[in-house]
């Protein structure tokens, strides 16, 4: 980095954009037909027991001020405009995690005439957390996991978020934290 | 004096709004603050289940049937297997239909904390949200412990259920009925009482029992006008034959008497569920069951959380049905809100909406706003909870 | 009030429109009507408030086609419209073949019908006469006219042509 150049200008931002995203990411959640498990979940982090919020993760309504989107669902084919929209709507850079099997590849409801299924045919995804639907405690790993790529700054392509969830003080103290 | 024109205020409100979780989009029609008329519309949800189930079979068909609904899986899972049965001929042992029993309410409770908090974050009371939520995760633990799986139990099998009850887990289960009776108690202080909450349901959607009953709406919104609908009593099936279940009414009406028909049936759910553990008789779980069902149809309604769920099977001596029609509780009480909404303020949307209870996934709707005075304008669900919230202060 | 009781008087009502019955379940009556007297029988049963609907199901009866490809039995749509009071259910059945899927709607006798009448029409191919709304229920709006996912002779093979139409449209 030189200092003075323009490059070094963006540099700089893009680490203070990265920072201020990976210490407290807003996140838009987007319905696109799941049966509800995997929205369950997803709320059910935010509650006392999982809290999590205390990473610094805010749930809100709208997708111009969100970083991240949090889509379930085999995205049918009425959710499939929506969807779009609501990613386009979303400021750049952006992220999508796709949570629970249906967005992962359908699901349950592979086959079924009015489903898409994989998400990633709609959106690029970032982070896919298989279940059905994931614990809570899959879905906060998921999410540590896009933000942990976020600071070492390489976006390895989509992480998949693995079975067995490691105990997620176990990981952190192995990264040093 | 010239009549002021009537223009045109849309409020479409979604498909994604963070309180319901689920895909909806709205539409009322306003002339200034007071809701004229509204409208319903589904299909964010319609992945097509029912043509799907005619190409699997019986026991696949189960575990795709059981993911309509993430909240109320295992009831959609009973009223399936419970119709399968009949048409195999066969009865589901007595332990099998005890557990389907427990299940099924300790479902209803989870549903009801899980309304009750939507209802009061709708209502801007997130505290509120937060603990019954919590309080809730003392239920995930149990069917957990039950089934292996907080959402989706699968309890069920065509011929009876997959897991049994010990004496551990009947004793954990019945300690914390307990404790959450005493929370129950603590809600029903706070719904009766608090003035916030009063302010924002005493009085408001009322709907007449008469209304109620041609509507042919389900489940505690009619019975909360006093219409005395409920399948487990009229029309006892599996489990709740020997365990009889008490019609719980109010005959108020109104967003009120909603919540506390709810809250009163969560103390009827604990007191069959210590019912259940205290008698329930011994003996297998299953029972054979041919993989091909013979040719016939069959009806089969269950009470789920919010309602009467109706199924209908038609088999035809193969592996796999040849229809299998579901009709989910929250399908006609979107029938009640375009009836009692017209004449209530725009700010009470929100609350009315919470009080049916409302499940997109098992429905998928919409409801749209018009309004006969301003231009059309987009309006976010929060936003219009939040304009519900900060009418009422 | 006894099943049977109900029964009895819910058949009474109508028993002079009744072509053929059948009792599949002891708490249930099915009754076949034709479609000239459809109507009628769904008036008699809403005028003495026996129950309330809980829904409208409709069936496919694909057409049976012999070993020479010939057309033995010509396809039929089939409405099923399902009474209830207290633990009694009455199912009221009317057929209509491919070539004719007209049906009166009920929707001036119970409102509420409309969304069940919305499914049928979309998914099997009913033509409603004076239904208030043929909105696309569950349907996307943009779904191709005369493509009933409902019938037998729809498959998913047709599903990415239709995708690849929806992807185009927007």
């Amino acid at each position: 980095m030189t200092i003075g150049s323009e490059n070094f200008i963006t540099q700089v931002t893009d680490k203070i954009k990265n920072w201020a995203r990976i210490n407290s990411p807003w996140a838009i959640h987007f319905n696109s037909g799941s049966c509800n498990g995997c929205d369950i979940e997803i709320l059910a982090t935010l509650t006392p027991r999982y809290d999590v919020e205390r990473f610094g993760i805010k749930l809100q309504g709208s997708p111009r001020h969100a970083d991240v989107l949090i889509a379930t669902g085999p995205v049918t084919f009425q959710a499939l405009d929506r969807l779009v929209r609501t990613y386009e709507q979303m400021p750049e850079p952006k992220f999508v995690i796709a949570v629970g099997s249906c967005a992962l590849s359908g699901g349950v409801f592979d086959g079924c005439y009015s489903v898409v299924g994989d998400l990633n045919k709609v959106v690029p995804v970032d982070v896919y957390i298989p279940g059905c639907p994931p614990r809570p405690e899959a879905i906060i790993y998921g999410v540590v996991q896009l933000l942990e790529s976020l600071k070492t700054g390489k976006k390895a392509g989509p992480i998949v978020v693995p079975d067995i969830v490691p105990d997620l003080v176990i990981e952190e103290e192995k990264n040093g934290n | 004096m010239t009549e002021k024109p009537k223009e045109k205020f849309v409020v479409p409100i979604g498909p994604q709004h963070p309180a319901l979780k689920e895909p909806g989009s709205f539409l009322f029609t306003v002339d200034g603050e007071t809701v004229t008329d509204a409208a319903v519309r589904l299909g964010f949800v319609h992945r097509g289940i029912e043509k799907t189930c005619e190409k699997r079979n019986y026991t696949q068909d189960l575990y795709l049937l059981e993911r309509i609904c993430g909240i109320c899986s295992h009831v959609h899972a009973t009223a399936f297997v419970l119709g399968v049965e009949k048409l195999a001929g066969v009865q589901a042992p007595p332990r099998a239909e005890a557990i389907r029993v427990l299940a099924a309410e300790l479902e209803r409770i989870h549903s009801h904390f899980l309304w009750l908090g939507v209802a009061a974050h709708e209502a801007g009371f997130d505290t509120l949200f937060m603990y019954a939520w919590r309080d809730r995760e003392v239920v995930m633990d149990l069917l957990e412990v039950l089934s292996g799986s907080r959402v989706h139990y699968s309890i069920n099998v065509i011929g009876g259920v997959k897991f049994d009850v010990d004496k551990e887990l009947s004793d954990s289960i019945m300690k914390q009925m307990d404790f959450l009776e005493e929370r129950s108690k603590y809600y029903m202080k706070i719904v009766t009482t608090d003035d916030t909450f009063i302010g924002r349901t005493r009085g408001i959607g009322t709907l007449s029992k008469d209304r109620a009953e041609i509507l042919g709406a389900v489940g505690p919104t009619v019975r909360a006008s006093g219409v005395k609908r409920d399948i487990r009593v009229n029309s006892p099936y599996s489990g709740y034959k020997d365990y009889h279940v008490n019609m719980i009414t109010d005959e108020t009406g109104d967003l009120e008497a909603r919540f506390i028909v709810r809250i009163k049936e969560l103390y009827e759910s604990y007191r069959i569920i210590r019912l259940v553990l205290e008698k329930i008789p011994s003996g297998d779980l299953t029972t054979r069951v041919k993989r091909k069902i013979p040719e016939g149809e069959v009806i089969s309604r269950v009470e789920a959380p919010r309602g009467e769920l109706f199924y209908y099977i038609k088999s035809n001596g193969t592996e796999m049905p040849d229809r299998v029609k579901v009709r989910t509780p929250s399908l006609c009480n979107w029938g009640t809100i375009t009836d009692v909404a017209v004449g209530h303020k725009l700010a009470d949307m929100p609350m009315l909406l919470a009080g049916i209870d409302p499940c997109f996934s098992c429905n998928d709707r919409m409801v749209q706003v018009h309004s006969t005075s301003k231009p059309t304008q987009l309006m976010n669900w929060d936003d219009l909870r939040n304009y519900g919230i900060e009418y009422y202060k | 009030m006894e099943t049977n009781t109900l029964l009895e008087s819910g058949k009474s009502l109508i028993e002079k429109w009744i072509d053929a019955s059948n009792m599949p379940e002891d708490n249930r009556l099915d009754i076949w009507v034709s479609r000239k007297n459809f109507k009628p029988v769904i008036q008699e049963i809403v005028n003495n408030r026996w129950g309330y609907l809980i829904t409208i199901t409709g069936l496919d009866i694909a057409p049976v086609i012999d070993s020479e490809n010939n057309e033995t039995q010509s396809g039929q749509l089939e409405a099923l419209y399902h009474f209830t009071n207290d633990s009694a259910i009455i199912t009221v059945r009317v057929k209509v073949p491919y070539s004719d899927t007209k049906l009166e709607s009920i929707c001036d006798l119970i409102p509420s019908a409309t969304i069940y009448e919305r499914e049928i029409i979309e998914l099997l191919g009913f033509e409603l006469i004076n239904t208030p709304n043929t909105d696309r229920l569950v349907l996307p709006d943009s779904w191709p006219e005369g493509i009933y996912p409902l019938r037998k002779s729809f498959t998913s093979l047709q599903v990415p042509e239709i995708l690849a139409k929806e992807q185009t449209n927007d």
